[in-house]
């Protein structure tokens, strides 16, 4: 059922209907709550990822002041907010019009139903909003104890390793079995177990120092590795207090309950869009609202010249699979953007979407169309989405050169890093390590190893990075 | 709602608060730049300051591939450039400038703490005592003329609505007599002073571009630091070659003359300035000359140096030359200046060959705090 309470009786009223509008069609979805919020508001709820509960930090301060100035020029204007959670949160903007109040309503309901049944969303946590809240009380505990300055800088640090996870772990042990889970210790207990039987209770961590805050010292098992959750192996292998632990913690929670967003961009909103216009064009709105409605969603899905717009490839993604005469509820649900694309272009699709493949010029500067065959197209679209869009960066070896450092393998596929960049965030992965980290990658096709104690950075040619950075696709056990 | 927004004024104070620290830090680089130029509003500087990221692993320029939509031929320029493609949508920040605003206020207590600046005393005499009569207080009684209509309208609104009198179809609010406010006066006694300040700046074909940029740099950092000094400000900006005349801001960072130098010239019209709008007895008066230091004869700078001594200097706070190291500049100016006029701790002079030496000119002309 829709509630909202803080809504006037006319959108209560509306919400109602279009909730029953929704489920006519076959949409399914949590409760869905919706609240009314001034323009700045739901800058700030945007700017906080949709939470206002969440954790106090200046780079929020920084987003909002961004959306803000957006707003305030006229230059962007945020129309919907909905929150992957049970019950499903949707924010309503106070100075719409009714018809886009109707409009964001029924998308939000497309967006609710897709939360619940996507197979990706499965494995979130549902009562994100209240988890959230823990999170942010256990972050203002620290900073009472530690001081405001010493918890940002660590806090600063944990959120520029929060891309280092593995976007298809959450799925994948949801996966397994329960029997299988329920046999399986948590991953500090299993490492425990690991480390006696390797050393013996007699055995000292090879790495020096002590490790103050935990019972039993932990060392890396070959079970944890190679992996793509750099920042869980953190969580249970570096040597941190309590508390920066319990930040590692929190920051990769939060991560992996974004990622399924990120991996179903163009579905999510093509599937809410999809919804939105049927719904609207079939009842929900008011004759003399038919051109407003136009307007205001040919303006969502408007395409720039040479750029992709998920609201616009998303809903024609739909519409040519029902073309087809796929069944639409059975690909919202096992899909995400890589597979879902994989599926459904074709030659027609391209065709239609007058889709290309464009490239800069390094002479001009300016970007050429270059290809329009579709299977090109298709390829050079799944390698931008895959692995959301981010380098793929595996941790292969947790003792590198018996020095106790971490190597990262970047497994290149075809696009080079920022290498600069990437020293810097190597350092800050030494920070958290407290030990050396090395990187492999390929630059034009030349092997390096940029590595750091935390402070210097040195890149080096080598051969050895041809030999793993360079293969094609990884082995991905799913 | 407004629990959103209270939480998010803390996160942003704090990034403000970040911002300022950078600002402060690099306010060495911004003293010897002509960014900060011509983004001052009334009271606030909006100032360019990279986004401060995280650093991750991202990927680098190489990749300059990706999938558009619309139409053109294979070989054809795309429109709006710059387009990404979707795997790239949204996910890269790219380089962004984030804008922010920063008092002017502040700005200036930045520089005086960066530069050791001490206040200045306005001269005393001049100190006129203002009774700052503004009704900007809130009382519980008063008379009607006085009443605040919206204060009082919102308290009887409010009773009403709690009391559950509050009545849609009948909105009617009587106000009661504790809801009535009232607004009041509020005084304090506010030392009137008024200053203002002559840019007097040699737009000779012997100032090059950069030269003139140093200057402007100046005038901005000085005109920064005197308005925090001064309730009422006034800058009078006069450029001059052969001949002077009095420009708008706009024109005088932005005009390109040339020809020849005649000190003289600028003295002279600030000096009927002086006296037919800015009197002494009601004004601080802060003469800055700028130039390369040629001037068109020795008699001129003669000329100069009597109408210093005779009839600016006895009516000024100080008087200021900051000599601009030029290509072509002889640098005799400052030279003449200090041999006629070095004694008298009202003038100050500078001598600048670079960006850099920015910062330690301004400082030499307010360390004084006259």
């Amino acid at each position: 059922m829709a509630t909202g309470g803080h809504l006037p009786a006319e959108l209560r009223r509306q919400a109602r209907v279009t909730e029953a509008a929704a489920r006519e069609v076959g949409l399914d979805f949590f409760d869905v709550v919706f609240e009314m919020l001034d323009a700045s508001d739901v800058n700030a709820v945007a700017a906080y990822g949709g939470f206002p509960v969440r954790y106090p930090s200046w780079r929020f301060g920084m987003d909002y002041e961004r959306l803000q100035k957006g707003y305030d020029y006229g230059l962007s204007k945020i129309y919907e907010l909905v929150i992957n959670n049970d019950p499903t949160y949707a924010y309503l903007v106070r100075s719409n019009s009714m018809m886009e109040q109707k409009l964001v309503m029924a998308h939000v309901m497309g967006h609710a139903d897709f939360f619940k049944h996507n197979v990706w969303f499965g494995p979130t946590q549902r009562s994100m909003v209240e988890q959230m809240g823990h999170h942010a009380a256990r972050i203002r505990s620290f900073v009472e104890a530690h001081g405001q300055d010493t918890v940002e800088r660590f806090l600063d640090i944990a959120l520029g390793l929060d891309g280092l996870i593995d976007p298809y772990l959450p799925l994948r042990e949801s996966r397994r079995s329960e029997r299988q889970r329920a046999t399986i210790q948590s991953r500090a207990e299993r490492a425990r177990l690991d480390f006696e039987q390797h050393w013996g209770d007699s055995a000292a961590s090879t790495r020096p120092g002590p490790r103050p805050s935990r019972s039993a010292p932990t060392t890396p098992s070959s079970d944890d590795l190679p992996t793509f959750d750099v920042l869980g192996f953190l969580v249970e292998h570096a040597r941190l207090p309590d508390w920066k632990v319990e930040i590692l913690r929190i920051v990769r929670a939060e991560a992996y309950y974004f990622v399924p967003q990120r991996l179903t961009k163009i579905m999510n909103e093509g599937w809410a869009s999809y919804w939105h216009s049927h719904l609207l064009t079939h009842g929900l709105l008011d004759p003399s609202e038919i051109v407003d409605f136009a307007d205001c969603h040919a303006g969502a899905t408007a395409v720039a010249p040479g750029q992709l717009n998920p609201y616009k490839l998303g809903i024609e993604l739909f519409r040519h699979a029902h073309a087809r005469g796929d069944d639409l509820f059975q690909l919202r649900r096992v899909h995400n953007d890589v597979s879902f694309i994989d599926h459904v272009v074709d030659e027609e699709f391209a065709q239609t979407n007058q889709l290309f493949v464009y490239r800069r010029n390094a002479r001009t500067g300016k970007n050429v169309v270059v290809d329009r065959d579709w299977v090109t197209i298709k390829e050079q679209l799944l390698r931008e989405l895959s692995w959301g869009g981010s380098p793929r960066i595996q941790l292969a070896e947790a003792d590198a050169d018996g020095e106790g450092g971490l190597l990262l393998v970047h497994q290149h596929e075809g696009r080079d890093l920022k290498l600069d960049e990437a020293g810097e965030q190597l350092k800050t992965l030494a920070q958290v390590w407290e030990g050396p980290v090395h990187l492999l990658t390929l630059e034009e096709g030349v092997g390096r190893r940029i590595s750091t104690d935390g402070h210097e950075v040195s890149v080096i040619e080598t051969t050895r990075a041809q030999d793993v950075c360079g293969g094609e696709e990884s082995p991905q056990a799913s | 709602m407004g629990g959103h927004v209270y939480r998010m004024e803390r996160d942003r104070a704090r990034f403000r608060d970040i911002v300022r620290g950078r600002l402060r830090q690099d306010l060495r680089k911004y003293l010897s730049t002509s960014e900060l130029l011509g983004r001052q509003g009334k009271q606030t500087i909006s100032i360019p300051i990279p986004q401060v990221e995280l650093p991750r692993f991202r990927y680098g320029d190489n990749s300059g591939e990706g999938v558009g939509q619309g139409p053109g031929e294979e070989g054809d320029q795309m429109d709006g450039d710059g387009a990404e493609g979707a795997g790239s949508a949204g996910e890269q920040p790219g380089k962004h400038i984030l804008e922010v605003e920063v008092d002017l206020a502040e700005l200036a207590e930045m520089l005086g703490r960066e530069l050791a600046l001490p206040n200045i005393q306005p001269r005393g005499s001049r100190q006129l005592h203002t009774e700052g009569g503004r009704y900007t207080g809130i009382r519980t009684q008063g008379p009607d003329s006085l009443r605040h209509f919206r204060r009082t309208y919102r308290r009887a609104l409010k009773r009403t609505i709690a009391s559950g009198e509050w009545d849609p179809k009948d909105p009617r609010v009587v106000p009661m007599r504790d809801d009535q406010r009232f607004r009041s006066r509020r005084t304090h006694p506010e030392p009137e002073s008024s200053a203002v300040i002559f840019h007097m700046m040699d737009v000779s074909g012997s100032m090059g571009r950069e030269q003139k940029d140093i200057v402007r740099i100046k005038a901005f950092w000085i005109d920064t630091w005197l308005r925090s000094q001064y309730k009422n400000i006034e800058v009078v900006y006069i450029v001059h070659d052969a001949v002077a005349k009095v420009v708008d801001q706009e024109a005088f960072f932005h005009l390109r003359e040339s020809g020849g130098t005649k000190i003289s010239s600028a003295y002279e019209l600030c000096l009927k300035q002086i006296q037919e709008r800015y009197r002494p007895e009601n004004w601080n008066i802060y003469p800055f000359h700028y130039s390369d230091g040629d001037n068109w004869s020795a008699r001129d700078t003669a000329r100069c140096v009597d109408l210093l001594r005779e009839e600016i200097l006895p009516c000024a706070n100080q008087f200021c030359y900051g000599q601009v190291k030029s290509a072509y500049g002889s640098g005799q100016f400052k030279k003449d200046l200090d041999h006629a006029l070095g004694h008298d701790e009202q003038v100050i002079t500078t001598a600048i060959h670079s960006r850099e030496g920015i910062a330690e000119s301004i400082r030499a002309f307010l360390a004084e705090g006259r």
